[in-house]
């Protein structure tokens, strides 16, 4: 199948219409710490439990990056009352799913399962078991790990994934937290004893949130739910990183990948973190520069000029201050022509600035989105969900949403274009064919650092 | 009804009835399936047009996915890029996508603009503009795409690969996307040709899902779509593939970290009464840790990093897929004879009852999750109507796969899963020279 266009941008989305309200949910705080919030929704007779363990990336030491993520995907692979086996022949006869959750920027792990409705009482005893007593058997840990390593070297051989790895290890650098992502080399560094001694850690009562969307009887439930989560320990709240800031440099990072026939390349610059006040401003300046099909960038290096299949502005919005990626691609012989082109976009962001009619038409466009995108599946409303929980939100985020859209002024939104959207102190990574490519990058920088694709890790 | 979840949870997952969907068919031969569900403001509003790259020919290959690009290039009295930037700007978004058999357009919207959305699809249906600077624009574009999904992807160009010597006559050898060569040489009357062949409203059906009444979405369809003439649809694809008589091999030789190998058996069209024991053969394979294939080569063996079964929906007689990736140091003959074990047993031996017990539910709770949106409702009616005659049979997914016997399964393994009916292609990876590090 091959679709006409696809967008990668973390767009939070959204009517023409009045404002939509998060339906009503419950939220209790057990005596341990567990935050167990209930959100029943009938209509699919499905039943999601998401469960939240704060740290992720932030509780990881750089140089076992990933240690959150192999901690999360071993949960399964033995507990105390079930094998490996046993446990994914239990969740397969149910029609049941489990998934891990993790990136290189996120502050939680995040475990989900879903059921049917009539499994409820089978499902919410494997997400525990997995969650609150795993074994971690050795033989499970090593296969695992080597899995793992594998896994890291083979996104060497998808550009677009392999572009944003190096792009967070050189954007925030080794001292931030969003700036290791995990590569074969620190993989290989993990040892069994760390990840139970991460998990004892991390998966105590104080660190925990138990989200639980869909068809299921809101008492019964919370009762059900008291009793799973009350033994756990309460243990010690993680302390979140305190500042952290992106190194953000100005020398081009061109990746060597020898046999690629176009360029890939991320233009960059400080943005905001998931509560900056200035975050819906940003949502809709973002969207009409590079968040939707008629956007700035795509209608430049698209539309007009046939340059790309696609290019976006990604807006990080994450617990720590993230960034603000132009990300696109083009034919190796055409990377000068499209970097310019790119570059001269957000130069006339800031120059230009936006209509009144563009953003009117913005406004629209988020607030009409909005439903399907945020509130239409109980996998939705469980996210949203999690989102206040994680960065610490309130109901507001959703019900006063389209209100805040409201509110933002022509005036208001140029002036957050011109503060954020800057036209220089740029970081470019650039990943192609490096013989080819080697003098452009150099019209951007006074220097170039150059790296083969075949060099283990994301490191330079 | 609210939706067809409210039967579902009514009746403790017991089958639907179909009838909270609605249908009519205009005068000039579209066929509408329409469902009312008021559960969010919003509309999802697909046009599934039977045509798709097996209408086309050596030269133009690619036309039809092209051709769906263009689509949103400016009409009549939607000028170009009028499409998409009407409908952001009254908060809908849209996509499309392309296949071997169908061309498919996917709106969503909020209700308000469900008159505008109905004009802006007739208007391109009608009367499409071919401006020559804007064709040479959008074929930048795709082959922009092309070279993506393809040409720097090592899963993208061993699939092509693999299709292409799977099929030696029917037009499912060559790929969606197009031969670069056909992509940088269509011409404006190809398109033309292209557009009077395939965009008829008697070759399409349209499926509404969402917040809208009924007769107003009929309604609205007879003013703005029902004058647009009928014409014939496109003539019937002739060429058949003739049987295979021995197992094909091809290999892509390509820098990679790891080598992948995809293993492919022709299989018939998806309307055939074999198509729900395959559905289950190929979970009782792939689907979930607890699969065959997963827990024997990814886990006890650690042959392979991932191993999928696949078929993709088909007017025409498909392909059984497996893709797995080997890991480090795995030669990828290693992994395919455990895999071609795993085949055979399943031809020898039948399936126990609780295995093929666990494979239905698997199917049946994986079909529910495809029905949670408006959007995943729409594009399966849509292909239930086009690709298996009826969309009411969507309903009866459940009876389907309980009908399915250990012997079945057997029958189908014997049957399809042979050597002579067996494609290989496999990507090594090559050792480059230039990549000692700066």
């Amino acid at each position: 199948m091959t679709a006409r266009w696809s967008l990668i941008a973390l767009v939070w989305c959204a009517s023409l219409f009045g404002q939509l309200k998060l339906p009503p949910y419950t939220r209790q705080v057990l005596p341990n710490g567990v935050v167990v919030d209930l959100l029943p929704r009938t209509g699919v007779p499905l039943v999601q439990f998401r469960i939240l363990v704060k740290g992720g990336v932030e509780a990881e030491p750089a140089n076992l990056a990933g240690l959150a993520g192999v901690t999360a995907q071993l949960l399964r692979k033995g507990t105390s009352r079930r094998s490996a086996d046993q446990f994914s022949e239990e969740l397969d006869f149910l029609g049941g799913t489990f998934q891990t959750f993790d990136s290189p920027q996120s502050s939680a792990t995040t475990i989900t399962g879903e059921f049917l409705k009539k499994d409820f009482d089978r499902g919410l005893d494997l997400m525990t078991d997995a969650v609150l007593h795993p074994t971690f058997p050795e033989a499970e840990v090593r296969k695992t790990l080597s899995q793992r390593v594998d896994a890291a070297k083979s996104i060497k051989d998808n550009p677009q994934a392999a572009i944003g790895a190096y792009f967070a290890a050189y954007f925030f650098g080794p001292g931030h937290p969003y700036g290791h992502p995990a590569d074969e080399i620190t993989l290989g560094r993990i040892q069994r004893q760390e990840i139970v001694d991460f998990h004892k850690r991390l998966y105590c009562g104080r660190n925990l949130v138990v989200i639980v969307t869909g068809d299921f009887d809101a008492e019964t439930a919370a009762g059900k739910l008291r009793e799973a989560f009350a033994s756990v320990p309460s243990g010690q709240a993680f302390e979140w990183t305190k500042t952290a800031h992106a190194s953000a440099p100005s020398d081009v990072l061109l990746i060597d990948k020898p046999d690629a026939t176009q360029t890939y390349f991320y233009i960059a610059q400080p943005g905001i973190d998931r509560k900056n006040p200035d975050r819906v401003k940003l949502l809709l300046i973002n969207t009409l520069f590079g968040g939707r099909f008629t956007s700035m960038l795509n209608e430049a290096l698209r539309v007009n000029s046939g340059l790309s299949y696609g290019a976006n502005c990604l807006l990080q919005r994450v617990r720590l201050p993230g960034a603000i990626v132009i990300t696109t691609y083009t034919k190796t012989e055409t990377t000068e022509k499209a970097i310019d082109l790119a570059l001269d976009v957000l130069k006339q962001l800031g120059e230009k600035g936006i209509t009144a009619e563009q953003l009117a038409s913005v406004k629209a466009y988020i607030k009409g989105t909005f439903p399907t995108q945020q509130l239409e599946t109980t996998d939705q409303l469980s996210n949203v969900l999690a989102d206040m929980e994680l960065y610490g939100l309130g109901k507001d985020e959703i019900d006063d949403f389209f209100s805040r859209i409201d509110a933002a002024s022509l005036d208001d939104i140029n002036a957050a274009a011109r503060k954020y959207y800057k036209p220089d102190h740029l970081t470019l990574v650039m990943l192609g064919n490096a013989a080819k490519i080697r003098q452009v990058a150099a019209k951007y920088a006074s220097k170039v650092i150059e790296v083969s694709v075949n060099k283990p890790g994301y490191g330079t | 009804m609210r939706s067809l979840f409210m039967m579902l949870a009514a009746s403790g997952l017991a089958l639907a009835q179909p009838s909270d969907v609605k249908t009519d068919t205009l005068s000039n031969g579209m066929k509408i399936l329409i469902q009312e569900d008021h559960n969010i403001p919003n509309v999802a509003m697909y046009f599934f047009y039977k045509i798709g790259s097996r209408n086309e020919h050596p030269g133009t290959t690619g036309l039809s996915h092209f051709f769906e690009h263009m689509m949103f290039n400016g009409a009549k009295k939607y000028g170009p890029g009028q499409f998409d930037f009407q409908m952001e700007k009254s908060g809908g978004n849209n996509n499309a996508y392309t296949t071997e058999d169908d061309t498919v357009y996917t709106d969503w919207f909020p209700r308000s603009a469900l008159e505008m959305m109905m004009e802006m699809e007739a208007d391109r249906i009608r009367d499409l503009a071919f401006d020559p600077k804007i064709i040479e624009s959008e074929r930048g574009v795709v082959y922009s795409e092309r070279r993506s999904s393809v040409d720097n992807s090592n899963f993208g160009i061993l699939f092509e690969q693999l299709h292409a010597a799977a099929y030696t006559a029917h037009p499912y050898h060559w790929p969606v996307v197009g031969w670069p060569s056909d992509i940088e040489a269509w011409t404006m009357d190809d398109l033309k040709n292209h557009f009077r062949m395939g965009y008829a409203p008697n070759n399409c059906v349209m499926v509404v899902v969402g917040d809208v009444q009924t007769a107003e979405v009929i309604s609205l369809a007879k003013k703005y779509i029902e004058p647009i003439p009928r014409q014939d649809p496109p003539p019937p694809v002739r060429t058949k593939e003739p049987e295979q008589i021995g197992e094909r091999r091809v290999t892509v030789v390509k820098p990679a970290q790891l080598p992948i190998e995809m293993v492919a058996y022709h299989v018939p069209e998806s309307n055939n009464p074999d198509d729900a024991a395959l559905d289950v053969l190929e979970t009782i394979l792939s689907r979930g840790q607890s699969s065959r294939l997963y827990r024997r080569m990814v886990d006890k063996e650690q042959l392979v990093l991932s191993v999928s079964a696949s078929r993709r929906t088909t007017f025409d007689p498909g392909l059984l897929v497996f893709v797995m990736q080997p890991r480090s140091g795995i030669e990828p003959a290693r992994a395919e004879k455990v895999l071609f074990e795993e085949l055979s047993r399943l031809s020898s031996q039948p399936v126990p009852a609780e295995e093929l017990q666990k494979a239905r539910n698997q199917l049946l709770a994986g079909h529910y999750r495809e029905l949670k949106t408006i959007a995943g409702r729409a594009n399966l009616l849509g292909e239930y109507e086009v690709f298996y005659g009826d969309y009411r049979k969507l309903y009866s997914v459940e009876q389907t796969y309980d009908a399915v016997t250990p012997a079945d399964i057997q029958r189908v393994a014997r049957q399809y899963l042979t050597e002579k009916n067996r494609t290989v292609a496999t990507l090594i990876p090559e050792v480059s020279s230039k990549g000692k590090q700066p």
